[in-house]
């Protein structure tokens, strides 16, 4: 994980800060992301993620802080000035000019001498799967193709930095998963940094090779997709990234590598991160999927249970648990002949300590 | 179906009869006239192509056409070139509701004023001791009064004053629908300023500029007090001989003219739309 500041970072976000009147709508934001990533700002809407990829594309002057690409500080430099290109939300495609000519626009700009263009043009085009479209009327064009075209747009002028601003949102489901298998594919082929800003959860742990989740104009945390699956930092992201039991109680204990958290009226045991302190409130997120449901356990942690409700999705069967003064979500694989347990019934829930992790209570 | 057919019968009934009453008839009867003969100071109830022939072989028509439609195009021209700059500044540089709206009366507070009161406005400052010639001479820029009245300048230049609003209020309107983020694209993409307003604002926009040439154009070929006044007899357009050919109760070539004018506006109306058609809108891509 690099930090911010780090040398040969493509790009480099250091504690920016950006105001809309009484509004912080982005609030010391500091991240890197490396040459060839593929990196995601993730987050709910109005959390402040399309802000900071507007300042990196030099769309909004920031109020303090930095952007730094390559290692040159961006200062005011306007968009047409910086190595960047975006593929904004509502495509913006330029309707009076055929596919070649959008596509054709930032080579235009540059002078690019037309042999060149056309060839270039012609292999955007081929990269993104539209080829001998050129001719076209954007308005001839559906809207995973206008997609498409978008980022051929963008991609021709090889910038140093790609900025996707929620592109897919517009489409419908089965497009948008083809669409994210061929933007991993054009990065991977291209080599090009990408910064990917989604509310999409599943899409950003699909695509990244890291993201950075965040709440109210603030990086709640960076990482890898595992790593914030696995040891989310807080509750919010432990709840934000995939479904999550989150458990309130105390800090009783510490042992080797594991912390003892009472909660409820029982006694559960998680991952220790180093930083919990006795008697200090916490919360244990645990996946619906680590939890292992039996009639008898087995386990360091172990929470004697009643079932309430039982759905059967085909791969998986949920329970939801009631006992020991909690209520848990547990997700158990399907494979023919498991039993299942009814509603009403008593039940051992628990899990190993390495697959729960306590977050600081909030 | 029947029912919403007889409905929309009756809501244009009104209007319908109006036109068909007060414009429709009347216009036809006076263009009958354009197939009688004028002699002697008195219609003549014969039929006859005569003053078609006369009007079209007279080489003083295609002067007052020609200075009519010349009136009309750098009138236009003139508008358009103002007014753009004008609707661009108030879409982009006022940010205040109401500063917005302050300055949108005040744009479109000539048409607040009667016409021929406007014009005599224009004749005061115009004239060799007015505002203009004054300040001019004041300032030591000129030595001897420009003339501004009595011929095509002042008309050109009040007939411009009076246009403006409706060349900028079309365009204003078309700028106010184009999607912000098409500009960010084009300043994403390496254009400057200029680039972005040559290849994506002007040609997104064109469709406002059309519109308001329109109406300018149709406005500025018809006008008559303000080549009546500030002309002084001698900007000859074709409004004027309509006027002067009713006057002296020769209808028969005042038809023919107006006929003529109208033919004229059609044209340009006819050229301009199918211009339009041809213009993407700034929503087109949605």
């Amino acid at each position: 994980m690099s930090e911010p500041g780090a040398r040969g970072a493509a790009v480099d976000v250091s504690g920016i800060i950006k105001r809309f009147g009484d509004v912080v709508a982005v609030d010391a934001v500091s991240f890197a992301v490396q040459p060839g990533e593929f990196f995601s700002l993730l987050g709910p809407s109005g959390c402040g993620k399309t802000t900071t990829l507007r300042v990196i594309g030099g769309f909004e002057a920031v109020d303090a802080g930095e952007v730094a690409i390559d290692g040159r500080p961006m200062g005011r430099l306007p968009p047409n000035r910086r190595e960047t290109n975006m593929v904004f939300q509502r495509l913006a495609l330029f309707p009076h000019y055929t596919v070649h000519e959008n596509v054709a626009f930032g080579l235009r700009m540059r002078r690019v001498p037309e042999p060149e263009l056309r060839s270039r043009v012609g292999q955007a085009l081929e990269l993104v799967r539209l080829p001998g479209l050129g001719g076209r009327r954007i308005t001839e064009l559906s809207g995973g193709q206008q997609q498409r075209v978008a980022l051929a747009r963008a991609l021709v002028n090889r910038p140093r930095v790609l900025l996707l601003d929620e592109p897919l949102s517009a489409l419908d489901l089965k497009l948008r998963l083809q669409l994210q298998e061929e933007l991993k594919r054009l990065q991977r082929e291209l080599g090009t940094t990408f910064i990917y800003v989604t509310h999409d959860q599943g899409e950003a742990l699909a695509l990244s090779d890291r993201l950075g989740v965040m709440a109210g104009g603030r990086v709640a945390q960076i990482g890898t997709p595992m790593e914030i699956y696995e040891r989310p930092t807080s509750r919010f992201v432990a709840s934000f990234i995939g479904d999550a039991n989150l458990l309130d109680g105390v800090t009783e204990a510490l042992e080797d590598e594991t912390v003892v958290v009472r909660a409820g009226s029982v006694h559960v045991r998680a991952r220790r991160t180093g930083a919990e302190r006795a008697g200090q409130p916490v919360t244990v997120c645990v996946r619906p999927e680590r939890v292992r449901v039996e009639a008898r356990l087995d386990l360091p942690t172990v929470v004697p249970a009643r079932v309430e409700d039982r759905a059967f999705s085909g791969t998986l069967v949920k329970y939801r648990l009631a006992g020991g003064g909690l209520r848990l979500h547990a997700a158990v694989p399907y494979v023919n002949g498991t039993a299942l347990f009814d509603v009403g019934d008593a039940v051992a829930a628990g899990w190993e300590p390495r697959q729960a992790v306590a977050v600081p209570a909030q | 179906m029947r029912m919403r057919g007889a409905l929309a019968a009756g809501l244009l009934a009104p209007a319908l009869g109006l036109m068909a009453g007060v414009y429709v008839a009347p216009l036809a009867v006076y263009f009958v006239n354009g197939f009688h003969a004028f002699r002697d100071g008195r219609i003549l109830p014969v039929w006859t192509l005569q003053t078609y022939a006369d009007f079209f072989a007279d080489p003083f028509t295609y002067r007052v056409v020609g200075t009519s439609v010349g009136l009309a195009l750098v009138v236009t021209g003139l508008a358009v070139l103002v007014g753009y700059p004008l609707a661009y500044a108030l879409h982009t540089r006022v940010r205040s509701r109401t500063a917005r709206s302050a300055l949108a009366v005040l744009l479109f507070s000539p048409l607040l004023v009667s016409v021929v009161v406007r014009t005599y406005g224009w004749l005061i400052l115009l004239a060799n001791q007015g505002l203009v010639n004054t300040t001019l001479r004041s300032l030591g820029l000129i030595d001897e009064p420009l003339s501004l009245l009595f011929n095509t300048r002042g008309v050109v230049v009040s007939l411009t004053h009076i246009l403006l609003p409706f060349a900028i209020f079309p365009i204003y309107s078309v700028l106010g629908r184009l999607d912000p983020t098409l500009k960010e694209a084009a300043r994403d993409l390496g254009a400057g300023w200029g680039a972005t307003f040559l290849r994506v604002t002007l040609p997104l926009t064109m469709p406002g500029v059309v519109a308001g040439a329109l109406i300018c154009f149709t406005l500025a070929l018809s006008a008559f007090v303000t080549p009546q006044l500030l002309g002084g007899g001698r900007v000859q357009v074709l409004p004027l001989t309509v006027y002067n050919s009713t006057v002296e109760i020769n209808w028969p070539q005042g038809a023919v003219a107006s006929l003529t004018l109208l033919a004229l506006s059609v044209l340009a109306v006819w050229v301009l739309e199918t211009a339009l058609r041809r213009l993407p809108g700034p929503e087109d891509h949605r």
